[in-house]
């Protein structure tokens, strides 16, 4: 049965002043609905690109990509992407409120799916402890407070799909880990596939279903790790063998794809 | 900022226009400089005071025509703007000819644009509003190209329209960038405007009354307008700077 998510063959290269980079070579993957997949592996191993490939902002050079048996592109067109990229990217004029409705805001009328009405936004943000916030600017707010908005903004439009390209990135160790758990939280509600890009094997171990790890040079899967921890997931988790077995072997396949 | 520096802040420009008046006046008395040369402040002052309706009057004409003629220039400026910071080779074919405005001397064009339009208001609005676009093209099209490139992506994400794009994103970036440059613009329309009544035939406004001065050598009319559109500048920066507090998109406020 064809994933929900379908990269066949991908192959993608960029024009540089050096001639051309080839950011992802042959990549296959299959992603289920409802799956999370984490991307991990050292920078300029295509992580991004993949994700921009799929979300259809970007288009391969070879090779075909399928989301819920659509092209990219068309299901860009429906709103079937939630993108959470790396900076909270908020509007610094507009409220937390009105910010948390953007993408449900944009381009109306034209998604296939059920999208949050006002309330449920709001009781979103007050769920992941904004509701004292609800009218305040961007600028008023810590950094993780405004990726707590950010990821509201990206489970408000309801989207099949959730495109993260580490959005965590930024934050101390400790707020990090709370998001974690947050999104955790979030995806229990909604259920969306999630691809998530991450350099915290950490993260990726808790939160993932599968982690996919790749190599640069050019961009390739060189492993996917399977996560057998049980869901829902919590923090104790995070001392268990399992966890731990999962980290060193996502660590020694990193080791082995940096020194390719 | 604290509510002594909040309260302290606008008296420092003011501090700042008396201190710079104090050493003009001490600048003619310790220099013993004449007063057709260059009379003190204190002087053009009482001149005013002594005829205030003629200054009100010509005043209020030159700010009209100022403020239309910017108006006119800021929304050519911004339109245009748009497509600039869409499409480069639009921008590489618009900025050239902006510049040539730009650097071309009012005095070059504005009989030209009197024969054409004939005269009145038509040409100083013409004139003003000539002087006051390059600003407001540059800095729209910078302000409109200076998005966030995370957001912009956010936005493509979910397909938004190119209309949707520019109003909820390009738009409030380019605000603030807009009344940098209205800043410049305060003072080019009054510029404008004022040379512009030199060739406009007409007979009011305050470059009619320097004009006016200058021919029949009348020092304190003239510098007493010259005084005039200084105040104008300074209130029409004064309004630049409460709608751009109205509006919650200016700059950051400057540190300490």
């Amino acid at each position: 049965m064809p994933g929900f998510v379908e990269v066949e063959q991908v192959t993608k290269a960029f024009d540089t002043r050096r001639g051309p980079v080839v950011a992802l070579a042959d990549v296959e993957l299959s992603i289920a609905r409802g799956e999370i997949v984490s991307l991990i592996g050292p920078s300029g191993c295509g992580k991004s690109t993949l994700v921009r490939l799929v979300g259809g902002l970007l288009a391969p050079d070879r090779g075909s990509l399928r989301v819920d048996g659509q092209d990219p592109v068309v299901a860009r067109a429906a709103k079937s992407f939630a993108l959470a990229p790396q900076s909270p990217a908020l509007l610094d004029w507009r409220s937390v409120r009105d910010n948390a409705r953007l993408l449900v805001r944009v381009n109306r009328g034209a998604e296939r799916h059920p999208v949050l009405d006002d309330a449920a936004i709001d009781d979103l943000l007050r769920e992941v402890g904004l509701g004292d916030f609800l009218d305040a600017r961007p600028r008023q707010l810590s950094g993780g407070m405004r990726q707590r908005v950010s990821l509201v903004r990206a489970f408000a439009l309801g989207a099949p799909v959730l495109l993260m390209d580490e959005p965590f990135a930024a934050l101390d160790e400790i707020t990090r880990a709370e998001m974690r758990y947050l999104l955790l939280r979030l995806w229990s509600h909604h259920r969306s596939t999630i691809v998530f890009v991450t350099h915290s094997i950490s993260e990726a171990v808790m939160l993932s279903d599968r982690v996919v790890v790749m190599a640069p040079r050019p961009g390739r899967i060189v492993a996917v790790e399977t996560i057998g921890l049980e869901r829902p997931r919590h923090e104790a988790q995070e001392d268990s063998v399992a966890f731990l077995g999962h980290v060193a072997t996502i660590r020694r396949a990193l080791h082995r794809a940096m020194a390719s | 900022m604290s509510r002594a520096a909040r309260l302290l802040t606008p008296l420092a420009g003011l501090a700042g226009i008396a201190g710079f008046l104090g050493l003009w006046e001490l600048a003619v008395v310790v220099f013993d400089i004449k007063a057709f040369a260059l009379p003190r402040p204190s002087r053009i002052v009482s001149d005013m005071a002594s005829n205030p309706g003629f200054f009100v009057r010509n005043g209020w004409a030159t700010a009209r025509e100022a403020g239309i003629g910017l108006a006119v220039g800021a929304l050519a400026g911004a339109v245009i703007a748009v497509p600039m910071a869409h499409l480069r080779v639009i921008d590489r074919a618009v900025a050239p000819v902006a510049t040539l405005v730009q650097v071309t001397p009012i005095i070059g064009y504005a009989p030209a644009i009197v024969l054409w339009l004939g005269p009145g208001l038509g040409p100083i609005v013409v004139i003003t509003a000539l002087v006051c676009f390059v600003p407001f093209l540059f800095g729209a099209a910078s302000g409109l190209r200076s998005v966030d490139p995370d957001t912009l992506e956010l936005l493509r994400s979910v397909d938004a329209r190119w209309w949707e794009e520019l109003w909820r994103l390009r738009v409030p970036h380019a605000v603030p960038y807009l009344f940098a440059a209205a800043r410049t613009a305060i003072g080019l329309s009054l510029i404008g405007a004022a040379l512009g009544e030199w060739f406009a035939l007409v007979d009011e406004g305050l470059g009619w009354a320097i004009k006016q001065g200058i021919n029949f050598n009348a020092a304190p009319q003239v510098w007493g307008a010259t005084f005039t559109m200084g105040a104008l500048g300074l209130a029409g920066l004064g309004l630049v700077g409460l709608a751009e507090r109205a509006s919650g998109l200016g700059r950051p406020e400057p540190g300490r």
